[in-house]
């Protein structure tokens, strides 16, 4: 083959495999996720006051699927999530940097807690204990990302505010108990979080940026039924 | 042509065998480690993410992941030691039939030795060892 052709085809083929590199990125990048609200005070506010609210939300579904569901109630809307034995949860991908801006809240109020055996945090059975009324996930990626960390804030009927669980299958995942009791059932709670230093405080490091927040309500392993509510979830905002 | 093997000894200790046999090794060794390495993060890194939730990654990735790092730190080793043989295998028929050219050369020209010279039916270099032993039968 004469070189002037060899050089033609080694040209075409890099050609080709650029574009294909450029769609490819461009099909990564492009996720075509719709915009949120923007935060009067951070990167981003989820407000759940209108029927679409949850487009540019994927839910992961693991053991049946849980409700959710944007309800209007008394002039504000919120998001449902109702689950009969089943687990589910939603999760938006959103980016801001902890250290700039780092703090988020949100609102949650539990309607019903999973009906635990008594005395289940004595048992070994790790599987067993995981259902939580009420789950927020704070991502923070990595790559590759089963190495990624994560804040998760529960709502614990039975342990005190303040506990930090440790996950000893995962342990970049750190299950710390933001509200606890049934004296709230019921009841609108606001928790504000300062991410940054909750995650410095308990991986003993600073954090990367956040990727992405999550929400969860199950009650497969205890089969049985919970149900909470969310709204006016805010992130990526300063200290006042 | 020798049709049986005469030469037992397939690691020879010359230069350039040493750097045939390298080259071979890192020929199949390089490549396939690039492939792997970008299999194993692309298969495990897709499925995290399309797990997402901590949870369902340390009930379904890590186990997967765990057991697969085990299997894998026991075949490398053995996976490697079989490269290393037919890297050895290809160098030898390589370099063992330029050895033997050099050698029976270096013995005709001292006049040990007039008969032509032998290559084995696998080796390579056939067509040289045919036109020096034309070359020697001239003389």
């Amino acid at each position: 083959m004469k070189i002037k052709h060899q050089k033609i085809i080694v040209t075409g083929l890099t050609a080709v495999v650029i574009v294909c590199a450029l769609l490819f990125a461009a099909f990564l990048f492009n996720s075509g996720r719709p915009p949120y609200d923007k935060s009067l005070r951070g990167v981003a506010w989820f407000r759940f006051n209108q029927q679409d609210s949850l487009d540019g939300w994927e839910e992961k579904i693991f053991n049946g699927r849980v409700l959710y569901s944007v309800k209007d109630g008394s002039g504000k809307g919120y998001l449902n999530a109702y689950s009969q034995q089943a687990a589910s949860g939603i999760l938006r991908w959103v980016k801001f940097n902890p250290k700039k801006h780092p703090m988020i809240s949100w609102k949650w109020k539990v309607v019903r807690f999973p009906d635990r055996k008594p005395g289940i945090f004595t048992d070994s059975s790790w599987v067993e204990k995981d259902d939580y009324a009420a789950r927020f996930y704070v991502i923070f990626p990595r790559f590759p990302f089963f190495r990624l960390e994560c804040l998760e804030y529960v709502w614990d009927k039975d342990l005190p505010a303040g506990t930090v669980l440790d996950n000893a299958n995962f342990p970049n995942l750190k299950i710390i108990v933001a509200s606890s009791g049934d004296k709230d059932l019921g009841k609108w709670i606001n928790v504000e979080r300062n991410v940054f230093e909750d995650f410095r405080k308990y991986f003993g490091k600073s954090p990367g940026d956040v990727g992405a927040i999550a929400i969860m309500t199950d009650a497969d392993n205890t089969a049985s039924t919970a149900e909470a509510q969310y709204n006016d979830i805010e992130v990526g905002y300063d200290k006042k | 042509m020798i049709k049986n093997d005469l030469r037992k000894k397939k690691y020879l200790g010359t230069a350039f065998q040493k750097k045939l046999l390298f080259l071979v090794f890192a020929a199949a060794v390089i490549p396939a480690t690039v492939v792997a390495l970008c299999l194993y993060y692309l298969i495990f890194n897709t499925l995290s993410i399309q797990m997402f939730f901590p949870e369902a990654i340390a009930v379904n990735v890590m186990p997967v992941l765990n057991r697969v790092n085990i299997i894998i730190a026991i075949a490398i080793p053995i996976i490697l030691l079989i490269i290393w043989l037919i890297a050895l295998e290809l160098s030898h028929r390589i370099a063992g039939p330029l050895y033997r050219l050099e050698k029976e050369l270096g013995e005709i020209i001292a006049g040990n030795k007039q008969g032509p010279i032998m290559v084995r039916r696998k080796d390579e270099f056939h067509s040289l060892a045919a036109k020096i032993n034309k070359l020697i039968l001239k003389r």
